[in-house]
């Protein structure tokens, strides 16, 4: 009875460990009925076999693209949903709270908190499986924008902040205002 | 001498028959539950390998409902409605994610010595999840630097107060 017990113990306890692992995907399906509001929708997944994927075209010999591979290459997915509105009022707070329920969870740990009456709140939550970081989550919220990340995964958040001007992708006007004020100026 | 008592042991007993009796008596049949060698036990084992076989049919079956469950959209949208008459047109090529403009470095569709192993529909996949992945990962960034220049700020007016 007693080798029966370890015997389920042990399989068992890989299945909790994986699980417990996998918890920072936050589910944001909820609000995918922004949508048809939104003046401009973003909506990304990328589970692990697309990572995996995408990371064999990743070009060694470019530095930059060097330097994306070796940051995404332990990470299980990367999720995003940006919505941007004409009109202020678009959302409510209780489409984010399903989000925000999700965070307040164990092991999220809101790392920043930047408030501001003009500029809206930005969240940065990180999910830590004991001294590791296991999972990274912003939300952006402001009159007229909604914007979930979520990377699921060992993320290097500081590398992460340096890849800033380095990814080479046009640039959508999403985002900050003063990229979008840079961006009409050109 | 009557010899029946040796067939049937009626009639009178012949002593000497009866002290054979005795003696040989310690030799015959004593009936005793037969002795089998025991079996091992089987149980822990099979309980094993059913707990295994068990936990491989559930998460076989978890994987299957977990793939299918999943958001079927494996790529980015980035969705602009028509634009009003009142607004002035703005060229759809720069809003699209997928069709990035021609000021965009070439470096990204570039054919790789690593993907060229791919079949083409992988690697056409493969492609198109790199970009969502750099659409992701800019995103992130933007939002991780707006989050450093909202704090930073505040730190420079602290740093005056202590200074």
């Amino acid at each position: 009875m007693k080798t029966l017990l370890i015997a389920i113990f042990l399989i068992i306890a890989p299945v909790f460990a994986v699980h417990a692992q996998q918890d920072s995907r936050i589910q944001m399906s909820t609000l995918d009925h922004l949508a048809s509001k939104a003046s401009q929708t973003v909506d990304v997944n990328i589970d692990e076999r697309l990572m995996r994927l995408a990371s064999r075209v990743f070009d060694d010999k470019d530095e930059d693209e060097r330097e994306v591979k070796k940051l995404v290459a332990n990470l299980k997915g990367v999720y995003v949903k940006s919505f941007e509105f004409e009109a202020e009022g678009q959302y409510t707070a209780a489409d984010i709270e399903p989000i925000r329920t999700q965070l307040r969870g164990p092991g999220w740990t809101r790392l920043v908190n930047v408030t501001s009456k003009k500029k809206g709140m930005l969240e940065v939550y990180l999910l830590f499986n004991g001294d590791v970081v296991g999972g990274l989550a912003v939300l952006h919220t402001d009159d007229k924008e909604l914007t979930v990340v979520n990377i699921v995964g060992p993320v290097d958040v500081d590398k992460l902040a340096k890849l800033e001007g380095q990814l080479g992708i046009p640039d959508l006007g999403i985002g900050s205002p003063k990229n979008k004020k840079n961006d009409d100026e050109k | 001498m009557n010899d029946d008592y040796l067939w049937d042991k009626s009639g009178e007993p012949d002593p000497q028959i009866q002290q054979l009796e005795q003696i040989l008596g310690t030799l015959r049949y004593q009936p005793k539950p037969l002795a089998l060698p025991q079996r091992r036990n089987y149980f822990p084992l099979l309980a094993i390998a059913a707990s295994l076989l068990l936990a491989l049919l559930a998460g076989g079956i978890w994987l299957r409902v977990r793939s299918r469950n999943e958001a079927p959209p494996q790529q980015a949208r980035v969705e602009t409605p028509t634009p009003k008459p009142t607004e002035a047109p703005k060229p759809p090529e720069l809003r699209s994610a997928l069709n990035p403009p021609l000021s965009a470095p070439k470096r990204i569709h570039k054919p790789r010595s690593a993907s060229s192993v791919l079949p083409a529909r992988e690697r056409e996949e493969a492609l198109m999840a790199k970009q969502q992945l750099m659409l992701a990962l800019r995103l992130t960034t933007e939002k991780l630097h707006l989050v450093h220049t909202r704090t930073q700020p505040n730190q420079i007016k602290n740093q005056h107060r202590v200074g």
